[in-house]
C-alpha cells in the first residue's frame, strides 16, 4: 500500500476515532443536502473539506454539532451518539468548537465578555478563572490586548481569532471550521491561517471547510471532496492535488488552480 | 468606528452675523425667497403666541386651581401623604443615581477606560422639560407650601446620591434600597391595610432574589433554594409588619389629578413590559398552543380600540370575575391599559427578536448554552436594545392616552378640567387657558422620557453594528 492509498478511503481514519459519521442523509424539503455520507476523523487529525458551493461542505459540519438535523444514519463524537435528547446534544456541543464565516461575535458584549460567557454559564466557572482563562486562548490568538474592546471595534482578522479564542475556551475535543476566511479580506487571511495551523500543530481534532488549497497542502491529514451532497474523493494532500482520480475532482480543482 | 468628531468645525466666524445671514439664511434665490416669506410668518406667530402668553391670558383660573391640577379630589387634609410620597420618591431616585453612578464607574474602572461622573448640570440638560414645567407650577403657587416641597424634593434626592459611596460589594444594597423607598412611596399614600403586603412583600422578595446571589454555594439548586428561602422569609417578615401596622390610607379611587395620571402610566407602562415580553416570546415559541394562544391574543387586542378594552373593563370584568372580589375602577383602567399596550410591546419586541442574524443563536448553540441561556444572554439585550425607540414611543404614546379615563368618569389630569369649569368663578371662562396648560404639562413628561429614550440609545450605542 502507497502512502497516497493509506486513507483512501473516509471510513478509516488514523488512531482512535473521535467523529463518525455513518450513512448520514440530510434534506432541506425535496433538496438532497447530504447522501449517505461515511466518515471517520480520528484523535488529533485535521481533515479538509473542499468542494463547490451548494455541494453539503457546511451541512456536514453544521450536523456534526446539531445546527442541522440530520434525517438518516448515525453520528457520535467521542463516543456520544446524537439523539434528540437535549441533554445529549448539549453535551456534544460542549465537547465542539465551532467556528463561523461571519464570526458570529457578541457585538453587545467586549471580547473578554464573548469568551467568558460560556465556561461561567455552561461549566459555572469563577469569573476570574474564566478571565484568566479567556487571556490565556487571547494571547494564543495573539490579541492579548483587545480584551476590553467590543467585537465592533475589531478588524475582521481580528474578530476571527477572537472567535477562535471563545471557541477554545470551552476546551472542545473537536474544532470544527465552517470557511472561516472567507468572509475576510485578503490581508487578513494569513494571520487566521497562522493560528489554525499552530492549533493543528498542538494536536487539536480538526474538521476545516475552506477555498484555501494552501492550508490544506499544508496541514490537513486528508482532504474530502464532496460534491452535489455526496463524498467523491478522500486522499492525502499530496494524492489530492498531484493525483486525482475522479472527474469531478480534476474539473474542481482544473477550476480553482 | 467612525465617530462625529472627525466632522470638521464650523469655518465660519459666529461673530460676523450678517455673514452668517448671508450665508445660511440667503444661500440662493429659492432659500433666498423662502426665508423672506417665513420669517414674517413665524414672527407673527411668536407674536400671536406672546401674546396669549403675556398679555391676553387669564391664568387665575390655573392659579386658583393648582391644587385641583396636582392632586384632584383627593382628601385635602390628606395631601401630607402626597407630600411624604414625592420626598420619598425623590430619595429613590436620588439612591438609584447614585447607584447607577457607581456601578458605572466601578465598569470602567475594570475595563481601564476614563470615566466622567454626569454633574447636576447634565440632569437639569436632560429634564430640562419637566424641571421648566415644575417653575411655572411654583410660579403659580400662591402659598409657601410648594416651594418648601420643591427644596425638600431635591434635598431627599441629594440625600439619596450618597448610596455612591456605598462599597462596591455592596451595590446591590443600593438598588435594594432604592426598591424599599419606592414601596415605602407607594404605601404612604395607599396605607397599609388591605392586601397591600401581598405587592410589597412581592417586591421585596424579588428585590431580595436579586441582591442575594449566594455565590459561595456550587450547586445551582443549593442557590436557588437559599435565595428562595430568603425570599419567603422576607415576604412574611412583610406581612408581619403589615399586620401590626395598619394605616388605611387613601385608596385609589380617591387619587386624581396629575398625581393620579403619572401613578397609572407608570404602573401600566412597569406592568405591560414583562407581559408584553412573554407574549412576545410565546409567539415564537416551538408549542403550538401557547403560539396559538399568543398570537391570538396579540391580534384580537390590536385589533380593539383603547376605550372598548377601557369600558369593557368598567362594565364586563364585573362578571367574570368571581363574585365578591370589588376591583377599584382604577385598577381596572390599569388591568385594560395594560393588556392593551401589552399587545404592542409583544410585536415591537418580536420586531426586535427577528432583527437578529440567526448566527447569534447558532453561535450560542455551537457553544453548549441552554437556550433560556442563550435567550437572556445574547438574544434578548440586543433585540430590546434594538427596539427602545419603539418601546418609549408606545410608552409615551400609553402616557397620553391616559387620558381615556376622563370619558369612564374618572379625573386624571385633563379631566380634573371638568371640575374647574363646573365652578361658578370660572363656568363662563374660555377654555384655553387650561388646555394649553395641561397640554404643556403632558408635553413636559412625555418630552423627557423621549430625551431618556435618545441618551438610553446613545449610552447604549444602538447605531453601532
Amino acid at each position: 500500500m502507497t502512502t497516497s492509498e493509506i486513507f483512501a478511503d473516509a471510513t478509516e481514519s488514523k488512531g482512535e476515532a473521535v467523529i463518525e459519521v455513518d450513512g448520514v442523509d440530510k434534506y432541506f424539503g425535496d433538496f438532497q443536502a447530504l447522501e449517505d455520507i461515511n466518515m471517520r476523523v480520528g484523535l488529533q487529525e485535521v481533515v479538509v473539506v473542499i468542494g463547490p458551493s451548494g455541494s453539503g461542505k457546511s451541512t456536514l459540519i453544521r450536523c456534526i454539532n446539531r445546527l442541522e438535523k440530520h434525517d438518516r444514519g448515525r453520528i457520535a463524537v467521542h463516543g456520544i451518539e446524537l439523539s434528540d435528547d437535549v441533554r445529549n446534544i448539549q453535551e456534544i456541543r460542549r465537547e465542539t468548537g465551532m467556528v463561523f464565516q461571519q464570526f458570529n461575535l457578541f457585538p453587545h458584549l467586549t471580547v473578554l465578555e464573548n469568551i467568558t460567557l460560556a465556561p461561567r454559564e455552561v461549566r459555572r466557572m469563577p469569573k476570574k478563572e474564566a478571565e484568566d482563562l479567556a487571556m490565556e486562548q487571547l494571547t494564543r490568538v495573539k490579541i492579548p490586548e483587545q480584551a476590553r474592546k467590543y467585537p465592533g471595534q475589531l478588524s475582521g482578522g481580528q474578530q476571527q481569532r477572537v472567535a477562535i479564542a471563545r471557541a477554545l475556551a470551552m476546551r472542545p475535543k473537536v474544532m470544527l471550521f465552517d470557511e472561516p476566511t472567507s468572509a475576510l479580506d485578503p490581508e487578513m487571511i494569513k494571520e487566521v491561517l497562522d493560528v489554525m495551523v499552530e492549533l493543528a500543530e498542538a494536536g487539536m481534532t480538526m474538521i476545516v471547510v475552506t477555498h484555501e488549497m494552501g492550508f490544506a497542502r499544508a496541514v490537513a491529514d486528508r482532504v474530502v471532496f464532496m460534491s452535489d451532497g455526496q463524498i467523491v474523493e478522500v486522499g492525502t494532500p499530496q494524492h489530492f492535488f498531484t493525483d486525482p482520480r475522479e472527474e469531478r475532482t480534476k474539473l474542481f480543482l482544473s477550476q480553482i488552480l | 468606528m467612525t465617530s462625529v468628531e472627525s466632522r470638521p468645525p464650523p469655518t465660519l466666524d459666529r461673530r460676523n452675523a450678517l455673514a452668517w445671514a448671508a450665508h445660511r439664511l440667503f444661500p440662493n434665490v429659492r432659500s433666498g425667497i423662502l426665508t423672506v416669506i417665513l420669517i414674517p410668518l413665524l414672527g407673527y406667530l411668536a407674536y400671536r403666541v406672546f401674546l396669549f402668553v403675556a398679555v391676553n391670558g387669564r391664568w387665575e383660573v390655573v392659579e386658583r386651581n393648582l391644587t385641583l391640577f396636582m392632586q384632584g379630589t383627593f382628601p385635602r387634609d390628606e395631601q401630607w401623604r402626597i407630600v411624604a410620597q414625592i420626598v420619598l420618591l425623590a430619595l429613590a431616585a436620588g439612591i438609584g443615581a447614585g447607584t447607577a453612578s457607581a456601578s458605572a464607574h466601578d465598569r470602567a474602572i475594570e475595563a481601564g477606560l476614563p470615566f466622567t461622573r454626569s454633574g447636576s448640570l447634565d440632569l437639569i440638560r436632560r429634564f430640562w422639560s419637566v424641571i421648566g414645567f415644575v417653575l411655572i407650577l411654583l410660579y403659580f403657587a400662591s402659598t409657601t407650601t410648594p416651594w418648601l416641597v420643591a427644596a425638600g424634593t431635591v434635598a431627599s434626592f441629594v440625600v439619596g446620591l450618597a448610596a455612591r459611596f456605598l462599597p462596591t460589594s455592596w451595590r446591590n444594597v443600593g438598588w435594594a434600597l432604592m426598591a424599599l423607598a419606592l414601596v415605602a412611596g407607594f404605601q404612604v399614600v395607599s396605607g397599609t391595610s388591605g392586601r397591600a403586603w401581598i405587592i410589597s412583600a412581592v417586591l421585596v422578595a424579588l428585590g431580595l432574589l436579586s441582591v442575594v446571589s449566594f455565590e459561595g454555594l456550587a450547586k445551582g439548586w443549593a442557590r436557588l433554594g437559599g435565595r428562595t428561602a430568603v425570599a419567603l422569609g422576607a415576604s412574611a417578615v412583610v406581612f408581619l409588619i403589615y399586620s401590626n401596622v395598619v394605616d388605611p390610607g387613601v385608596g385609589w379611587d380617591a387619587w386624581s389629578g396629575l398625581h393620579l395620571t403619572l401613578w397609572v402610566s407608570a404602573l401600566a407602562i412597569v406592568l405591560s413590559f414583562p407581559l408584553g415580553l412573554m407574549l412576545a416570546l410565546a409567539r415564537r415559541s416551538s408549542l403550538p398552543a401557547l403560539r396559538g394562544l399568543a398570537t391570538g391574543y396579540i391580534e384580537l387586542i390590536r385589533g380593539v380600540p383603547l376605550i372598548t378594552l377601557l369600558f369593557m373593563g368598567q362594565f364586563i370584568l364585573v362578571f367574570m370575575l368571581p363574585t365578591g372580589s370589588n376591583l377599584s375602577d382604577i385598577s381596572r383602567a390599569i388591568a385594560a391599559m395594560t393588556l392593551f399596550t401589552a399587545a404592542y410591546v409583544a410585536e415591537i419586541v418580536r420586531g426586535g427578536l427577528q432583527s437578529l442574524p440567526t448566527g447569534q443563536t447558532e453561535a450560542g448553540q455551537a457553544l453548549g448554552l441552554a437556550p433560556p441561556t442563550t435567550m437572556r444572554k445574547i438574544i434578548l439585550p440586543q433585540a430590546l436594545r434594538a427596539v427602545i425607540p419603539a418601546m418609549v414611543g408606545q410608552f409615551i404614546s400609553l402616557f397620553k392616552d391616559s387620558t381615556l379615563l376622563l370619558i369612564i368618569a374618572i379625573n386624571e389630569f385633563l379631566g380634573v378640567r371638568s371640575l374647574v369649569h363646573a365652578q361658578a368663578d370660572f363656568r363662563a371662562v374660555a377654555h384655553a387657558e387650561t388646555l394649553v396648560f395641561a397640554a404643556f404639562g403632558y408635553w413636559a413628561f412625555s418630552y423627557a422620557m423621549s430625551k431618556e429614550s435618545q441618551r438610553l440609545e446613545h449610552r447604549l450605542r444602538v447605531g453601532e453594528r
